[in-house]
């Protein structure tokens, strides 16, 4: 066991726990009126590390802490996007911080922990290092979900965040625990090993296979581990269910992408109905609820769950093309879920209202956010010339390579069904006429930095749409070291395509 | 003493923690319960690392770790709890459901 480690490539964590801290210490110095000035510290700090980043560890590959650790264009991919998400979290959150919450400078802080965390998910090779890091995230997410202090939904979503959250965790450290014994490692890669050894599946490893997926499928928001999801989005702080549908699922796929390629591909058998299983569910059941809500974070809230089940057709389809399609599917949610969201923060910040008939008349009172709001939401039903058509042809075709033909058709008809509800919220912007009374017909202001988030996410659905070779070159790169020279077993599948 | 005579007082604990979790209907009981579940992977872990992977130190470790992420899982939920109380004079979560659909 060799234990030189090249701490210098930890950089960038390094950097952002610095920038953590750094913005909790000059929280104490700036007087209540200029905390604006932690928001903006905050975003180009991270901003100014993903520049960083970038260069500093473009073509390094290497694996600290005798595997512990891994540092490949897979972690520094999930690294830039988890910074990306949140810059966009921070200044999508500027106004709504502003006008309804206490203690910004934790607030901020406390985002860039949980940034720190979805990086080092996306870079564990090793169960207990991954399950750390998710805790990290979790922790984080617990405490956001009820920064509201004041409001008595915020106070219910993280007791229940944190209840459902802390009994998935021990079943996932359940499981975790079994596979070790059964297995006599935690490393992912030796775990590989391990399993095209074994020759018959005992059942600890069975066993310990199903308690890491429902521990992970809460974490996700799969059915049937979905509970939480709606109760936590709908009392959450605005911007702060846009950071837990967008980030915490994008950090934990990244996890769960390595965990099942890297590590439990050679059990490929006892898995693959479990979660092509699962993903079936989830698209169904998250789109067909999602038709009778009449909150529309609650709606997004199903919506996101859906698209959980579209994501796990990366996992179960297990190739190259899979894991492009998922990542690059991964990369437009965030935009369009962040577009979407933003979008719906402004106008609850103008009008303090968030139920789907509110938005009647939003076209006329505000052109740009029912544009922006228009835009994301017909990228998520997977229209074209939108970023949803293209990630979901590269999943979907992913899936119906692997033989899972059927899997990509229930997407496709979810797809269809998710169309119905969007296009009702659509309809009430476009079609309805404003309330006459209570000030319905009045414009909604929207301040010129929530603009630009809103403007750059919806022109960023449109480019990946029309233009996503620049993404697709990186997630490439990604796949390749994720899959490696030496994951054979995945590598051989896929020639014989 | 054999492994699986530690492996079924474990799985106990745990069926025991899940019991707790799924029935209980007190905020501080629900974490209570989650706890035996943390403690009985805690058990397992020891357990492997003594009858299947004598030398190293693997599970020791992630023993280690599981009572440290533990303590910081309750202060983080009885902060939270705390709160709810405050808000409406109970720790019943059956009471919390003001969110529904």
């Amino acid at each position: 066991m060799t234990m030189d480690v090249r701490f210098e490539l930890l950089m960038p964590e390094f950097l952002v726990a610095g920038l953590a801290f750094l913005v909790f210490t000059l929280d104490f110095f700036i007087r209540p009126v200029r905390k604006d000035i932690l928001a903006w510290v905050s975003a180009a700090g991270l901003a100014v590390i993903i520049a960083f980043t970038v260069p500093y560890l473009l073509n390094e590959h290497d694996s600290l802490f005798d595997g512990l650790y891994r540092v490949d264009s897979y972690a520094l991919f999930f690294k830039v996007l988890s910074m990306g998400i949140g810059i966009a979290v921070i200044l999508g959150s500027l106004h709504f911080v502003n006008q309804r919450l206490t203690h910004p400078g934790e607030y901020y802080a406390i985002i860039i922990v949980s940034v720190l965390a979805m990086m080092m998910m996306a870079a564990s090779g090793e169960l207990l290092t991954a399950y750390l890091s998710l805790e990290l995230l979790s922790f984080c997410l617990y405490i956001l979900s009820g920064f509201a202090l004041q409001d008595r939904r915020s106070n219910e979503a993280s007791v229940k965040y944190v209840l459902l959250g802390a009994f998935s965790s021990g079943l996932l450290l359940y499981g975790i625990v079994l596979l070790y014994g059964a297995l006599g490692t935690t490393h992912f890669a030796e775990m590989a090993t391990a399993l095209e050894g074994a020759g018959s599946v005992e059942g600890r490893l069975l066993v310990g296979l199903a308690l890491v997926v429902a521990g992970l499928g809460f974490k996700l928001a799969a059915v049937p581990f979905h509970m939480w999801a709606p109760d936590v989005y709908q009392g959450a702080p605005m911007p702060i269910t846009a950071y837990i549908a967008v980030g915490s699922k994008a950090a934990a796929f990244a996890l769960v992408l390595r965990l099942f390629y890297e590590g439990l591909a050679p059990a490929y058998d006892q898995w693959q109905m479990l979660i092509a299983g699962m993903a079936a569910l989830t698209m169904i059941f998250g789109n067909v609820v999602a038709i009778v809500q009449t909150n529309v974070k609650r709606m997004l809230a199903y919506s996101s769950v859906g698209q959980v089940g579209f994501l796990l057709m990366g996992i179960a389809a297990l190739s190259p093309l899979a894991s492009n399609g998922l990542m690059v599917h991964l990369v437009g949610y965030s935009l369009t879920n962040f577009a979407v969201f933003f979008a719906i923060t402004a106008f609850y910040n103008a009008t303090g209202k968030d139920d789907i008939p509110d938005f009647a008349g939003l076209a006329g009172r505000s052109p740009f956010l029912a544009a922006a709001i228009t835009i994301g939401l017909f990228s998520l039903a997977g229209l074209p010339f939108l970023a949803g058509f293209v990630t979901k042809f590269y999943l979907f075709s992913a899936a119906a390579a692997e033989d899972l033909l059927w899997l990509a058709g229930v997407a496709m008809f979810a797809s269809l069904i998710s169309l119905y509800y969007y296009l009702q919220l659509i309809r009430q912007m476009y079609i309805e006429k404003a309330p006459e009374d209570e000030g319905g017909s009045v414009a909604v202001a929207t301040p010129a930095v929530l603009t630009a988030v809103i403007g750059a996410m919806a022109l960023g659905v449109v480019l990946l749409g029309v233009y996503p070779d620049p993404v697709m070159a990186a997630i490439e790169d990604a796949t390749a070291s994720l899959l490696g020279t030496d994951n054979a077993w995945i590598t051989l599948g896929a020639a014989g395509q | 003493m054999e492994l699986y005579h530690v492996e079924l007082l474990s799985a106990a604990l745990f069926a025991i923690g899940v019991y707790g979790v799924l029935a209980r209907r007190n905020a501080v009981m629900v974490l209570m319960a989650v706890e035996l579940m943390l403690n009985a992977a805690t058990i397992n872990a020891v357990a492997y690392a003594a009858f299947l992977d004598p030398g190293r130190l693997v599970g020791q470790v992630i023993t280690v770790f599981i009572i440290t992420v533990a303590a910081a899982e309750v202060g983080l939920a009885m902060a939270i709890i705390l709160r709810l109380y405050r808000v409406r004079a109970t720790a019943n979560v059956d009471e919390a459901d003001e969110m529904k659909g």
